[in-house]
């Protein structure tokens, strides 16, 4: 009988879920409680351990991960919400603005819990958005291509490398391109309010043919093959969980300040199954479930019962400068701002216009 | 005496004092905490309107100064402050909307909830308006917004241009219940320690009556004395009052045992003398000094009958002055009937009485004075008597107004009274001769009488011999 009431269950799945069905982990005991819907920006394999980990502890719950990029998945969200349908429990994005966004325009449930309680207060908000990942962007530099160069340490180190040498760095540095990257876009405006160099910076980089991927594992696997020698302001996460990190990727955190990210996770309003995305919600941000991401999906904690910032990084404080962690607030809406955004954009191709 | 039953049973209670009072102050100060809950309410939304209302105008104004037209195209650059100041209220949503001439919307949330705005061609072109307050239900929360006008007038686009800007409430509810809170707190402290103070402050105050019913507890039967414990000056009326309630007691108690003492003295030595007699008469074999025996036995009983009249008399007296039932009444009238009480009618003394008025309304105790006239009169009838008897044997009495009261006097034919006596014979048992058939109580009750209506009495020589008693009274004083 058993069989027949899992073949019933997945069925019971896959009719909302024909356009997407994502990766499908069943309860892997009897009574079911049910199932959890995910919908992430992170791929499934870098997220599996965490559900893995999830279902021991609840084995009654079954997931369902959707893997989608930051803005399709903010938009497909809200289509659905917007017509009633009750699709995802769940949503993780590296989008803090488009996360925050969620919560402003009343999309999302409020959550609390001692783990919630103990998240540092830039990393929550309404207690509807909660951080739960501490990633500083970084400079990533191919030590073999680098030779025997110095390494620039800060935003300005670079513009002035770039300037005293620009054939070596034409068309071998590269970053996201903000207008399809939401990570790349949400970077590069915490960036325009915070440095006073990131103008001169975007005018170096364009005047070398600067390169620019959607995603960051094309980025890596170009600095890696040694097509690229540089990229600016990668997610540090990425590199250090590559295998062969150490001996290829050089992570430099600028000296100037560097900007963290915190991954941000939301209940959705018309949450399916509220109940089960507040047992998870309470697992991740749990000490537990901080300490198995951390081991085993390779992305640094938020929670500082684990380690100090500079030992979840892996670096020495030395070696680091101000860290300016992203605040989840309203104050991310500004450069969703349509016209805000239009502007930036606008200028983003006029000045690396001639080489697009 | 009949057993006093009613002396171990408590007075009724009514409720205690300082239940009454703390109730009564509980209540007053939970109406008044009422009041000022509905007052600090209003003044705690107000000033927390009022701080994030700057707040939220600020960054409207901060928004409206990047507007800018371009071609036929209203530009506006949000300054990353503009919304991350609102973050002031750090759990609130914030939603802003800019639109231009002809509701067209430039940036923002399109759908926001609109207010009544002048149209554009009512402003004056100097017009700068205020910004505009107000709230609105938006998203399913209560929103704040405020509305900033601006004009642009360029030569592709005239006209004005609308800053909204809104932000939901929870930060000002929370400024406002923290106001109302610190408001609101002291003052239920204060209460609650009012009616604290107030409890405890009932039982010291009574303290002095405790003490009071203490010393009255420990008393003797006998000790009356006044009460000496220092109390506060509101309690002081109620203990005079007592003291003064003691003081009458103790006199009427004293005048009580004194009138006792006196009586028993006084009857023991004419009973005596009376049971010799009889033993004397009872000895005698002869018939006629039998009868001699009897008479002076009969003397001596008329002698102990009009003893015994007198002391019951002084304590009738003695009671009715100190329980003044005073009335109005005819002096006139009471002369009369206690002329008509002593004159005996078989006797052949000659009594007058003038009376200068027809009716002599006066204001006092009728039975007292009645008993002084009636001893004055049978004085003057029993003393007047000259020895050896005259034909103009008289007793005249007058009675005339006098300084808005009377003036009566009883005169006789006696032998009269010295000078060096008129004092004297004032004072109980004291007699003006000593063989004279009175106890001496007469004047003494006269003298009483007199003194509790606020009268004179005085003793002067009539012309042609004899005495005359004069008393002075009030009249309806």
């Amino acid at each position: 009988m058993r069989w027949r009431w899992q073949v019933s269950a997945l069925l019971l799945w896959l009719l909302p879920a024909l356009a997407a069905v994502g990766e499908i982990y069943p309860a892997r005991s009897v009574p079911a409680e049910g199932t959890l819907t995910l919908y992430s920006t992170l791929d499934t394999a870098v997220f599996e351990p965490l559900l893995v980990d999830f279902q021991q502890l609840h084995p009654g719950i079954g997931v369902r991960y959707e893997n989608l990029d930051a803005r399709p998945q903010y938009e497909r969200f809200v289509g659905e919400a917007d017509a009633g349908i009750q699709s995802a429990d769940l949503l993780i994005s590296t989008s803090m603005d488009l996360q925050v966004k969620l919560v402003n325009d009343g999309y999302t449930l409020p959550h609390g819990s001692v783990s919630a309680d103990a998240l540092p207060s830039w990393a929550r908000w309404r207690n509807e958005a909660f951080g739960f990942t501490f990633e500083p962007a970084v400079m990533v530099f191919n030590r073999a291509a680098m030779g025997d160069r110095t390494i620039p340490q800060s935003r300005a180190e670079l513009i002035d490398q770039i300037r005293r040498d620009p054939e070596f760095w034409r068309s071998r540095i590269g970053t996201y391109d903000i207008s399809k990257s939401s990570v790349g876009y949400l970077l590069a405006s915490q960036d325009v309010r915070l440095s006073n160099e990131f103008g001169a910076l975007v005018e170096a980089l364009g005047d070398v043919d600067l390169q620019v991927e959607e995603n960051t594992s094309t980025l890596l696997e170009r600095i890696e093959s040694g097509d690229l020698v540089a990229g600016y302001n990668l997610l540090g996460s990425y590199a250090r969980a590559r295998p062969d990190s150490n001996r290829n990727f050089l992570l430099v955190y600028p000296r100037d300040h560097t900007v963290v990210l915190s991954r941000t996770v939301v209940i959705a309003r018309n949450a399916p199954n509220p109940a089960l995305a507040h047992k998870f919600l309470d697992y991740l941000l749990s000490v537990r479930g901080q300490r198995v991401m951390a081991a085993r999906c390779g992305l640094p904690p938020i929670r500082k019962e684990l380690d100090g910032v500079y030992e979840r990084l892996g670096v020495n404080e030395s070696q680091i400068g101000v860290l300016r962690p992203i605040s989840l607030g309203p104050g991310l809406l500004v450069y969703l701002d349509q016209q805000k955004r239009r502007q930036m954009l606008d200028a983003w191709r006029a000045i690396l216009g001639p080489t697009q | 005496m009949p057993q006093r039953l009613g002396t171990q049973r408590m007075v009724e209670r009514v409720r205690s004092l300082r239940a009454r009072l703390v109730t009564t102050m509980a209540l007053l100060f939970l109406a008044g905490t009422v009041v000022m809950y509905v007052a600090v309410r209003a003044y705690g939304q107000r000033a927390a309107d009022l701080s994030y209302d700057r707040l939220l105008s600020g960054s409207a104004l901060s928004i409206a100064e990047t507007l800018s037209v371009d071609g036929s195209e209203v530009r506006v650059d949000i300054p990353y402050a503009a919304l991350d100041m609102l973050s002031a209220a750090p759990e609130d949503r914030v939603f802003y909307r800019v639109y231009g001439p002809s509701q067209h919307t430039v940036t923002g949330y399109d759908d926001l909830p609109g207010h009544e705005v002048r149209q554009a061609g009512e402003i004056e072109p100097s017009d700068v308006p205020e910004p505009r307050f107000f709230d609105a239900q938006y998203r399913g929360e209560q929103v704040r917004f405020v509305l900033l006008g601006r004009q642009l007038a360029q030569p592709g686009l005239r006209g004005w241009v609308w800053v909204q800007v809104g932000q939901t409430r929870r930060a000002r509810e929370e400024l406002a219940s923290q106001l109302v809170l610190g408001a609101l707190l002291p003052i239920a402290l204060m209460t609650l320690l009012s009616l604290a103070l107030a409890w405890f402050g009932v039982g010291r105050a009574l303290r002095p009556l405790k003490a009071i019913s203490e010393d009255l507890a420990r008393r003797d039967p006998y000790d009356l004395h006044v009460l000496q414990t220092p109390v506060p000056r509101e309690v002081g009326p109620m203990v005079d009052a007592m003291n003064g309630f003691i003081r009458r007691l103790d006199a009427n108690i004293t005048g009580l045992r004194a009138f006792i003492g006196d009586a028993a003295h006084q009857i023991r030595t004419p009973l005596a003398a009376l049971r010799a007699q009889a033993q004397l008469a009872l000895d005698e074999s002869d018939p006629g000094e039998m009868r001699a025996g009897l008479m002076s036995v009969e003397r001596h009983a008329s002698r102990l009958t009009r003893l015994v009249n007198q002391l019951l008399s002084e304590a009738m007296v003695m009671h009715r002055t100190d329980n003044r039932h005073f009335e109005e009444f005819d002096l006139v009238d009471v002369v009369k009937r206690a002329v008509r009480d002593v004159v005996p009618v078989s006797d052949d003394v000659q009594v007058g009485f003038i009376s200068g008025v027809a009716k002599a309304p006066m204001r006092g105790d009728a039975v007292l004075l009645g008993e002084a006239i009636k001893n004055i009169v049978d004085n003057a009838i029993k003393h007047g008597m000259s020895e050896p008897p005259r034909l103009d044997e008289e007793v005249d009495i007058e009675l005339h107004p006098s300084n808005g009261g009377y003036r009566l006097t009883v005169s006789d034919r006696g032998s009269g009274i010295t000078v060096d006596d008129r004092t004297r014979i004032f004072q109980r048992f004291e007699r003006g001769h000593a063989r004279s058939p009175g106890a001496g109580l007469g004047l003494a009750i006269v003298s009483r009488v007199v003194a509790s209506h606020g009268g004179n009495i005085e003793l002067i020589d009539r012309q042609g011999g004899g005495l005359t008693v004069c008393l002075t009274l009030g009249g309806m004083t």
